[in-house]
């Protein structure tokens, strides 16, 4: 047997307005629920919000429905939802998915946050 | 080294030493793991009774076990000798030895006569609700000497507080072990149920030959791949194969409403959008407000064309490429590229195209546990990977019986790749044979 799968999720403000929770590990059926309680938890209301992929090794299906939650979640209270730091083989299946055509990217949180001040 | 109790010991009687033994065989059974709980107990009593050497101990038909231990000079001694602990456990209350040297009980005990040496002896036993006399807690001295009422019902305590840290693990044993059941039996229906809901076989198709496949990748996890292929009523056949977000019982019961879902989509509108667009709401509307979940799918209408080739129009809904293997070898990804996941965003956009299937050409249908596969390098196979693959295998083995061929070289490949196959896998291949039954000569 391997491991359990391990990930962390740790929430911040990257500035003003700007809601930021770092995703680390191992985003699967075994652990999602952690970023699951953190999206649901994440003030969208009140706040635009970006999620921080870049430390991501592994993304299964049950992680990419947390990814829509935090979407529809973005457009039910009309804030703007940005994912960054996505890497080329997690891009390569949001696109098969079509969800390249759903989200909002940016490389790093410092360049979302600009885009979302302009 | 003897078994048979001395008179100083006498024996229990034949039933009640068997009930004591079953109970001894429940306990140890549980094969307590060396957390100190019972070398504190051991240190504790030692303390209590200024002693070197304290143990607990769980008294065998043959054998001592000794679950805790207090400066013990060695490996504890494992041969159950009467006089010490083999006879203390026969009793109910306290047992004590005030001097080993001149005490009738204890003549013979190598744990008296040699090493190291043990003149007084004291022990409570350890004792289960119902009455049954697993062992002991026990102190022992190299000086003979005199135990205060005192030191003898902290012993007791001592021995109950030993026997408390037993049941507890006991039950949570039990509970583990009932609870490792009832997922395995939760497992064990949601595959009998996945198993249900692939057809058992696929229809005969006038003029084309379909096979499909399921693979699965763990006996312990289900996953939610499935396929299907039926006659509209017009004369053309519908087809589908998907995978569903999630696994265990909750992906099979999220199976089971896909599949019945596009079956009686494709009745109503056997347009391949109007299919998918349909199974969308429907899913969304099941999973309202809980835990979403959504699928992705190929849908697939198929007409038998008058020169015996088919037209096939498909639809995906964020579902990996089909891959058409033509005539001349060449491998053509037949994508819907655009077409977005089932049953979660708002307005999904499913995308349509079209083929057509000649004669000596196939279709594949495969869900991502094929492309997402390790190859042994550690890369993942990807289209690409599958691509190259069947190219080369179309190469190697031209065949009258292709969609068999098609097949068992997916197969070839996945137990190739073994454990590199991490998820479940659907595989449905559909062909029209290179030469077609030659048609009944009317005029004969």
């Amino acid at each position: 047997m391997t491991e359990p799968a391990h990930l962390t999720v740790t929430p911040s403000h990257a500035t003003e307005g700007v809601f930021l929770l770092s995703v680390t590990g191992e985003l699967d059926y075994h652990t999602s629920s952690l970023l699951t309680d953190a999206v649901n938890e994440a003030p969208f209301a009140d706040e635009n919000v970006i999620i921080d992929l870049s430390g991501l090794t592994y993304c299964d299906s049950t992680g990419i429905t947390v990814l829509i939650t935090a979407y529809n979640r973005s457009r039910a209270t009309e804030s703007q939802l940005s994912l960054t730091g996505v890497n080329p083989d997690q891009m390569r299946v949001f696109e098969l998915i079509g969800l390249d055509q759903v989200f909002t990217f940016h490389s790093t949180p410092e360049e979302a946050v600009s885009a979302m001040r302009s | 080294m003897t078994t048979t109790p001395s008179k100083a010991s006498p024996a229990l009687p034949v039933d009640e030493e068997t009930r004591r033994l079953a109970a001894v065989h429940r306990y140890l059974a549980l094969d307590t793991p060396p957390d100190g709980t019972f070398d504190r107990i051991a240190s504790l009593a030692a303390r209590i009774f200024d002693a070197p050497m304290a143990t607990v101990t769980i008294v065998g038909s043959d054998r001592v076990w000794v679950k805790g231990a207090h400066g013990l000079p060695g490996p504890p001694r494992t041969g159950r000798v009467p006089g010490l602990c083999a006879s203390a456990v026969l009793q109910d209350g306290p047992y004590v030895v005030t001097d080993a040297r001149t005490d009738s009980r204890t003549r013979g005990n190598p744990l008296v006569e040699g090493d190291p040496g043990v003149r007084f002896y004291a022990a409570a036993p350890l004792t289960t609700a119902h009455g049954q006399r697993l062992g002991t807690v026990d102190v022992l001295d190299t000086r003979p000497r005199r135990p205060t009422g005192a030191q003898l019902d902290s012993l007791r305590e001592l021995a109950a507080l030993a026997m408390d840290a037993f049941e507890l693990r006991l039950s949570a044993a039990r509970t583990i072990a009932a609870e490792r059941e009832r997922r395995t039996g939760a497992e064990r229906l949601a595959r009998a149920l996945q198993r249900t809901l692939l057809p058992p076989t696929l229809p005969e198709v006038p003029g084309l030959q379909a096979a499909a496949a399921y693979h699965t990748a763990s006996q312990h996890e289900v996953g939610g791949d499935f396929y299907d292929l039926f006659p509209l009523d017009d004369g053309r056949w519908a087809f589908f194969l998907g995978d569903v977000c999630g696994k265990g019982a909750d992906a099979a019961a999220l199976t089971s409403l896909t599949r019945y879902t596009l079956r009686a989509a494709a009745i109503y509108d056997p347009d391949p959008c109007a299919a998918l667009a349909n199974l969308d709401l429907v899913l969304k509307g099941e999973y309202q407000g809980g835990a979403p979940r959504y699928c992705t799918a190929v849908f697939g209408v198929l007409e038998p064309l008058p020169d015996g080739s088919f037209s096939v129009t498909l639809a995906g809904g964020g579902h990996p490429p089909a891959l058409a293997l033509r005539a001349d070898g060449t491998v053509q990804p037949i994508s819907t590229m655009g077409g977005q996941l089932i049953g979660m965003l708002p307005a999904p956009r499913f995308v349509r195209t079209t083929t057509t299937l000649s004669a000596g050409e196939s279709l594949l249908l495969y869900t991502d546990g094929l492309t997402e596969a390790r190859t042994p390098d550690g890369a993942m196979l990807g289209e690409d990977g599958l691509t190259r693959y069947l190219a080369a295998a179309h190469a190697v083995g031209a065949t009258d019986d292709p969609q068999r061929a098609l097949l068992r070289s997916i197969e070839t490949l996945l137990d190739n790749l073994g454990e590199g196959v991490s998820d479940d896998t659907a595989l449905m291949a559909l062909s029209v044979p290179a030469h077609p039954e030659t048609p009944l000569q009317e005029n004969r």
